[in-house]
């Protein structure tokens, strides 16, 4: 997919982000392009989480620009608004809306940002809920869902949206094993479909399989950045080695 | 006298008295409630101004003894030239008073929500009302049932403060008194009273917990 006319989906241009004075993003830059999946990993505390949530804003920064296709992101009002909804997230703990159904979860975004009638919005909910495999759960509420099936709600949340980019923060850290292939496997299908995607993992299989590119973050920083084949057989630093290491310790 | 003979004499004094207990209680709550909701959400704006003023108003009236808010609005008002009738101040103090504690119970509800499904809300572009509409206060709401509905009681309770005015016909306490100064009623007429607030306090307590159970969110 590397042609010389790529869009650039996400622009980010030195970012600089502190928490008090802890320094989390150290002049980040990164572009994302269409139909790019962009795999971050790092070890705990990296900045990884905080990167992905600047990218619609749920955390400030403190200097730099972030460009969602072709236009800058505001500090706030109705514009980011706006361009946060191009944005789609999923979260580690699903984040569903616990008093909602399961289709009222996937039709509130579209009928209330986008202004869907329901009639609309609800087949589009429901054609999206077969697409991750939960149709026929649109009637429950979420804490009558497993994990998996929560999560693959959530995604299909998101999508009701019509993002032009997917972030995914540790989309199933918060799984149980059994479920985590279920989630996977819906993100490995969107990646084939062509959506743009920026995710953060642990799931080094997963990685390698669908990314096109590994980011590597350490302290605040991006370390490598390097096609998955590249990254993992031949890290460039040690940083890397040492966190690839760590993470075969974990797996044995 | 004996609960018959007070009856008969006073059974639609009574009746009456019973009435404007109940739209004091009913009107005030349901004007506390939309005050409350009100208070609530410019608590969590993001408008410092805002959040100030209401947390400001919830301090005053959480705090102010209801007999005193009464005596103001009665006594200190007609200063300003504004004289009200006493069935619209004894309103005003028993609004009041319970909106300041329904916004605690609203912001205790809040509290269950957990900061996970707000920024879902964010990330899917939602404007803070919007988010306040659909995610928020619809939790709030319904996890405060049983608190709220221990409000509508003590609002009930609060609305005796109606005997301290001359009000025609007058409320479930102010009766006791008119009994009293136009013939022996004693502690029973006292009883009849109480047995009528203790009633209907048990049914909003029933009421309130089919309320809750119906609409408790699942987590
Ligand atoms: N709201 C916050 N306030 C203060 N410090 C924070 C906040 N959020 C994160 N941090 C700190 O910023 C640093 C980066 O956090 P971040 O969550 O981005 O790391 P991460 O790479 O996602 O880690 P993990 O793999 O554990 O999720 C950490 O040191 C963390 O403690
Ligand atoms: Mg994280």
């Amino acid at each position: 997919m590397a042609t010389n006319e790529q869009t650039a989906i996400i622009e980010l241009k030195h970012i600089d982000k502190h928490f008090g004075s802890l320094h989390v993003l150290k002049d980040i830059n990164l572009t994302v392009h269409k139909g790019e999946v962009v795999v971050i990993i790092g070890p705990s505390g990296s900045g990884k989480s905080t990167l992905c949530r600047t990218i619609n804003r749920l955390e400030t920064i403190d200097s730099g620009e972030i460009v969602i296709d072709g236009d800058i992101l505001p500090q706030e009002g109705k514009k980011l608004a706006r361009l946060r909804s191009e944005v789609g997230m999923v979260f580690q703990s699903f984040n569903l809306f616990a008093h909602k159904t399961i289709l009222d979860n996937v039709t509130i975004g579209p009928r209330e940002v986008l202004g869907t009638p329901k009639k609309k919005a609800e087949e589009e909910a429901m054609a999206l809920l077969k697409r991750v495999g939960v149709e026929n759960q649109a009637k429950k509420v979420p804490a009558q869902l497993s994990g998996g099936q929560q999560q693959r709600v959530a995604i299909a949340r998101s999508l009701a949206m019509h993002p032009k980019v997917m972030l995914f923060d540790e989309p199933t850290s918060a799984l149980d094993p059994e479920m985590i292939g279920e989630v996977l496997d819906v993100m490995t299908e969107l990646a084939r479909e062509g959506m743009t995607m920026v995710i953060v993992t642990h799931e080094m299989n997963f990685a390698r399989r669908v990314a096109d590119r590994i980011i590597f973050m350490d302290e605040g920083r991006i370390l490598e950045e390097n096609e998955p084949e590249a990254f993992f057989s031949a890290p460039g630093t040690q940083r890397a080695k040492d966190f690839l290491n760590t993470l075969k310790e974990r797996d044995r | 006298m004996t609960i018959q003979e007070l009856l008969a004499q006073f059974g639609d004094k009574y009746l009456q008295a019973l009435i404007t207990t109940y739209q004091l209680t009913f009107i005030s709550f349901f004007l506390a409630t939309i005050l409350g909701v009100i208070i609530t959400v410019m608590r969590v704006s993001p408008i410092r101004p805002l959040q100030i003023a209401a947390d400001f108003y919830v301090q005053i009236f959480r705090n102010i003894p209801g007999a005193a808010l009464l005596i103001l609005l009665v006594y200190a008002l007609p200063y300003l030239n504004i004289v009200l009738p006493y069935f619209t101040a004894v309103l005003i103090a028993t609004t009041l008073i319970p909106s300041s504690f329904c916004s605690e119970y609203l912001m205790s509800g809040m509290n269950t929500i957990g900061a996970g499904q707000i920024e879902a809300a964010r990330s899917l572009g939602m404007t803070f009302m919007q988010m306040i509409r659909h995610v928020v206060m619809p939790q709030a709401i319904r996890s405060s049932v049983l608190p709220m509905t221990n409000l509508l009681v003590a609002t009930m309770l609060t609305t005796a403060l109606a005997s301290q005015v001359p009000l025609n016909p007058t409320d479930l306490t102010g009766i006791v008194s008119y009994i009293n100064t136009h013939a022996v009623g004693g502690i029973t007429a006292f009883l009849i009273s109480a047995v009528l607030y203790c009633g209907t306090a048990v049914i909003i307590g029933q009421i309130g917990n089919q309320i809750d159970r119906k609409v408790r969110i699942l987590r």
